[in-house]
């Protein structure tokens, strides 16, 4: 098995050192998120995160199938995430490591146990056809912060997402192709976020948010939260580490709630510019007689 | 849902006739297997626990994680903490199938584990690893805190250093995430019912400190409800605490009675009774 190289000493000296001068390597404050971009693919569903040198990408697809026989008004909502050999050369494909396992736990308690999405409305035909909606989050690039990265990347491309018009006429149920009717959207009710702290120093008294994968090798402990920007937590998970007072965590969580509230901001103008660019010309375009020849 | 929560404003007595800040009956023994280096049981309620640890020895040969060189452990010349949990079939109402490389499990397993790496004192065993399996035989909430506290109750049995006692407990909120704001109080100890209609949290620390281990939250909660319920979470620890130290030096004061070990140093002064 493969392991990811450890910093030396020395890296691990000089990164320690300079935080306990307030210096990031990068020349980043401690509670500075590195350049977030976020570009949507030509298809509806895709989205493709970039935080600094991290990259992710998130690809929705959707599908008729029959429910789960315990649950047969809800449709199927699945999260499935990929840390393939390409992010980083500690990372093999079908065997999960524990970074995989931690992942993408805390993007099913953060998106999916939350009740991000309505999932009753995912159902066409009770206990027969549902849609099943499943996110597959693809590593490309590893520096650090996969978490808040993976978790803007689903919530992001969740959101773009537009499955196809259906009807129900007679006991018969039709799929309409995007030519025929315009996909719809899906059902969505909040967009929570991932806010990830580090903790270094011997106490775990130094926070830093956005750790890069330099930093992140050298921490004592973390905690990621996960909040929308009505204030409501969806998920907290220090899971040990070094032990951190408690107002500290709470001083944390207030933080991540403003940073909470630039993200779902950033995300809003994002996806309306996005809307823009697929509607052309607008109404009028759309009413014109005119064409091509 | 069987739990009539709203019954709670009424009295201020929960299902099970506790008051908002009681935790449920703790009952807990060390030394339960003779062969093992350190072992334990614990009771939280009907939450039932059983904890072996191994070690710190060598690594057994099975394990192929080890890097080059000499031997194993964990990076850096520390003891490797390897904990694996086991969910009896019979342990919950709905007999559930749980394999081996469930994600719930694994997660479970990592946060025990990096809980005590941090209070152990583990650069003391290079090369070496502390093999921790818990079995959970009875469930009824609150199972992450009464695996952090067995674990925390078998590495004291086996005389590993630690900074302190990891304890654990959790902590809840009467109202759900939106409905009446003012009115909402904190809970202490949730029992399964109230954690499966209650927003609620684990939350660990080091001793009697105010300090942070584990802090697991996996439900949707308003963020100003957070400070009231890891209030009460951490005194509720602190608690566990007094309980679980309770039970060390009894088992250490009826060994000295009985002669199974030598009076050492210091113990002068402790009545032996």
């Amino acid at each position: 098995m493969p392991r990811e190289a450890e910093p030396s000493l020395n890296e691990r000296q000089f990164v320690l050192k300079a935080l306990e001068e307030n210096l990031r390597l990068d020349g980043r404050t401690f509670d500075k998120y590195r350049a977030l971009a976020l570009t949507f693919g030509d298809e509806y569903g895709v989205a493709d995160v970039t935080l600094g040198r991290t990259r992710v990408l998130a690809k929705t697809s959707a599908e008729v199938t029959v429910p789960y026989a315990d649950r047969p008004l809800d449709g199927i909502f699945t999260i499935t995430t990929e840390l393939s050999p390409m992010a980083s050369p500690a990372f093999e494909i079908n065997r999960p490591t524990e970074t995989e396992i931690l992942l993408s736990r805390l993007l099913e308690k953060t998106v999916r146990r939350s009740g991000a999405m309505d999932t009753e409305s995912l159902c066409l035909v009770a206990g027969q056809k549902c849609w099943s909606v499943r996110v597959d989050v693809h590593v490309l690039s590893h520096d650090g912060n996969l978490t808040d990265a993976a978790c803007f990347a689903v919530v992001a491309a969740l959101r773009h997402f537009r499955k196809p018009d259906t009807s129900m006429e007679g006991g018969v149920l039709t799929v309409y192709t995007p030519a025929e009717r315009e996909p719809v959207p899906l059902s969505w009710l909040h967009s929570p976020f991932c806010i990830t702290w580090c903790f270094f120093g011997d106490e775990g008294q130094m926070a830093l948010l956005d750790a890069t994968w330099s930093e992140e090798q050298v921490r004592v402990g973390s905690c990621t939260i996960s909040l929308n920007r009505h204030g409501e937590i969806c998920q907290i998970a220090k899971l040990g580490g070094t032990p951190v007072e408690a107002v500290a965590l709470l001083q944390c969580t207030n933080v991540a709630l403003t940073k909470a509230k630039e993200f779902s901001t950033y995300l809003d103008k994002k996806l309306a510019e996005d809307a823009k660019r697929r509607d052309k010309d607008g109404l009028m375009a759309e009413l014109s007689a005119e064409n091509d020849r | 849902m069987p739990l009539d929560t709203s019954a709670y404003s009424l009295a201020l007595l929960r299902v099970d006739g506790r008051r908002w800040n009681e935790l449920r009956r703790v009952h807990a023994q060390i030394r339960t297997q003779a062969a093992a280096d350190g072992s334990s049981y614990l009771e939280m309620g009907h939450t039932k626990v059983m904890c072996v640890v191994n070690g710190p020895s060598e690594p057994g040969p099975r394990r192929g994680t080890a890097g080059g060189g000499g031997g194993g452990g964990g990076p850096g010349g520390v003891a490797e903490v390897a904990v694996s949990v086991v969910v009896a079939g019979f342990s919950s109402v709905d007999r559930k199938r749980r394999g081996r490389g469930d994600k719930r499990t694994l997660e479970l397993q990592t946060t025990i584990s990096n809980a005590l790496a941090a209070s152990l004192h583990t650069h003391l065993y290079p090369h070496s690893t502390i093999s921790i399996s818990l079995h959970v035989l009875s469930q009824d909430g609150s199972l992450l805190a009464a695996l952090i506290n067995a674990a925390t109750l078998a590495c004291v049995d086996a005389g590993i250093p630690m900074t302190d006692y990891v304890v654990a407990c959790t902590a809840g909120s009467t109202s759900t995430y939106a409905a009446n704001d003012e009115t909402a109080d904190p809970l202490l100890d949730l029992n399964h019912q109230e954690e499966q209609e209650l927003p609620s949290l684990t939350v660990a620390t080091l001793g009697e400190t105010d300090r942070v281990a584990v802090l697991v939250c996996e439900s949707r909660v308003q963020a100003s409800r957070l400070e009231g319920m890891l209030a009460v979470g951490v005194s509720g620890c602190h608690q566990v605490r007094e309980i679980l130290d309770q039970v060390v030096r009894d088992k250490g004061r009826h060994m000295i009675k009985e002669g199974t070990v030598e009076k050492g140093m210091g113990v002068e002064e402790m009545e032996v009774d």
